[in-house]
């Protein structure tokens, strides 16, 4: 009874993905190699394009690991988490999520952590266009209008939580030399990722700024970023450092648009 | 060809009722000689200027919402006709079409414009799973019936006729009813889909089921081909892997020089997916085409200007 074409690829997805090998029952050997050999080519692809796609996405975690454990640790990836999504580019999105829920590489918060980092970096890379602000844009409402403002981050921007020396250990890969040793804080790091010049970026923040920040891209106006400041430190100083902070996204293309209080 | 694959003929079905608006679309214009754009090659060629008269971009390396890659792909567009190859349509698979990946086809086709938007004669998962590879399947009347039914689907969604490409496979099945180019010919002719003619593709399944290339390209309706592509195959002795990661290989020229006597005019590329190398390379490689095509079709008849006969 020949297969009808749903229940042959509903065969052929479990050979690829669950070694199943019952479609050889269909499959005739070829001129010069057995049909085992031949599917195994199908077999043997799946897997090894989609570690390429990891590695891809993921250069500086394979340095990291070294070329075995990212390969055992790509292929359980691939085992646990089948892409669900037309575009390859996708893939691994759910690589940080595995890798800090899953034996043993939950038991290393840098490998997560590091995943995370690349992707919101690959995220940005290729996230939403918008206007950038700038300080000529801001220049245009009197100083005493400030504190009515609203600002719009730009929608590659995103911050991320971190316990380790990720940062560090993100910088040193890039250039090439030997990641420092993974030290471990108990509270968190806050980092800022974004894309600047077509180009993804990333900086630590201080806990102050990650504060004002946080609190930005909820809609916070100015007025309330200041006062928000000098609960924190140095109520006297809190508008010159918010405005520190806000000179520092301009520049940073970091805003896309100021907004004036209705 | 297998012992075990049945040559029957595809008969016509109640579902031959292709809309006429999508399926008798004119010809889309011969474009040259033209290259896969690839990441690799952004500056050089926007910084020189190359002898490419056309590029193909893969689709879903700009389906995404901004940055480079779109910046980048805008410039292109307004230098070059740009065509547009996607790797995810399935539509052979007997899923649901991803209604959003459609929508995202779409969009980019208003951004680009394209003269054409090609994808693959396979499918590429089954229950919401993306296998990321072309996949075979048994060459069946049903299948046929199937195929067709997707691409008038798929023709209506995009508002004009598709372009579907031979792949490369390892494996042939039992049931099978006819083999390949039959396939595609009946598709072709029910459904008014172009064809894309990856010579390097049916030279790789040629040589792993055992049958004659020559075979596969007099099977084929010429009068639907608009598009070669060209590329190299990695050779493991028993059987070929189609990598596309080599440079174009000499049997592969030789199948391409038949391909321009039967097809005549034809948008020609070299397509390289992995192993890529410099810009310059791959201009020699697209020059030796340009070179083969001049002197199998004469210089005139190869230049970008002059239209394709309607019909072989």
């Amino acid at each position: 009874m020949p297969l009808n074409l749903k229940s042959f690829q509903d065969q052929f997805q479990r050979a690829i993905l669950e070694g199943d090998d019952a479609i050889l029952n269909d499959i005739p050997d070829g001129p010069r190699e057995t049909k085992t050999n031949l599917l195994g080519i199908y077999r043997d692809a799946y897997v090894l394009r989609l570690i390429g796609v990891i590695g891809n996405d993921h250069e500086l975690l394979r340095l990291y690991l070294g070329e075995d454990r990212f390969r055992a640790m790509a292929r359980a990836y691939i085992a646990s988490c089948p892409s669900q999504h037309p575009n390859a580019r996708w893939f691994a999105h759910r690589l940080p999520q595995f890798l800090k829920s899953s034996e043993p590489y939950a038991r290393r918060p840098d490998v997560g952590e590091l995943a995370t980092l690349e992707r919101a970096l690959n995220d940005a890379f290729d996230g939403a266009d918008a206007p950038i602000l700038s300080m000529a844009d801001l220049a245009a409402f009197p100083p005493e209008s400030w504190a009515q403002l609203f600002f719009v981050c730009h929608p590659t921007a995103a911050c991320i939580d971190g316990y380790t020396n990720v940062g560090a250990i993100w910088i040193a890969l890039k250039a090439g030399e030997e990641a420092p040793p993974c030290t471990l804080s108990e509270e968190a790091t806050r980092i800022l990722v974004w894309r600047h010049d077509k180009t993804s970026k990333f900086r630590e923040l201080s806990a102050e700024e990650a504060m004002m920040w946080l609190e930005t891209a909820k809609g916070a106006r100015f007025g309330d970023l200041c006062e928000l400041l000098a609960t924190y430190d140095d109520p006297a100083s809190a508008p010159v450092r918010a405005a520190g902070y806000l000179k520092g996204w301009l520049d940073a293309g970091l805003l896309s648009e100021v907004v004036p209080a209705a | 060809m297998s012992a075990r694959v049945n040559h029957r003929t595809a008969t016509k079905s109640a579902s031959d009722a292709a809309p006429a608006a999508v399926s008798e679309g004119r010809r889309p214009p011969y474009l040259g000689f033209g290259l896969g754009l690839r990441p690799k090659h952004y500056q050089d060629i926007l910084e020189g200027n190359p002898q490419v008269d056309w590029f193909e971009v893969i689709s879903e390396n700009y389906m995404v919402r901004g940055g480079q890659p779109l910046a980048i792909l805008d410039r292109i567009v307004e230098r070059y006709p740009v065509v547009m190859h996607g790797v995810s349509l399935s539509i052979a698979s007997t899923a649901p079409f991803n209604e959003d990946y459609l929508d995202g086809l779409n969009a980019l086709a208003k951004r680009v414009r394209p003269k054409w938007i090609s994808d693959h004669l396979c499918w590429t998962g089954v229950h919401g799973v993306n296998l990321h590879d072309l996949l075979p399947f048994p060459y069946t009347r049903d299948a046929l019936d199937h195929v067709v039914s997707r691409v008038h689907y798929v023709q209506e969604r995009i508002g004009r006729p598709l372009c579907l490409e031979n792949v490369s496979t390892y494996v042939q099945f039992g049931q099978t009813e006819m083999p390949e180019w039959e396939f595609i010919s009946e598709l072709s002719k029910r459904t008014g889909c172009w064809l894309l003619f990856d010579v390097n593709n049916v030279y790789v399944s040629a040589f792993n089921h055992g049958y004659d290339a020559l075979a596969f390209l007099n099977g084929i309706p010429a009068d639907r081909v608009i598009q070669f592509h060209l590329a190299g195959h990695s050779d493991m002795t028993n059987y070929i892997v189609d990598t596309h990661d080599h440079p174009v290989r000499d049997e592969v020229w030789t199948l391409y020089e038949a391909a321009l006597r039967r097809f005549g005019p034809v948008s020609t590329m070299i397509e390289r997916d992995d192993h890529i190398p410099p810009l310059a390379d791959v201009l020699v490689e697209l020059d030796h085409a340009r070179s083969l095509a001049g002197k199998v079709l004469g210089p005139k008849n190869s230049s970008p200007a002059v239209e394709p006969p309607a019909a072989a």
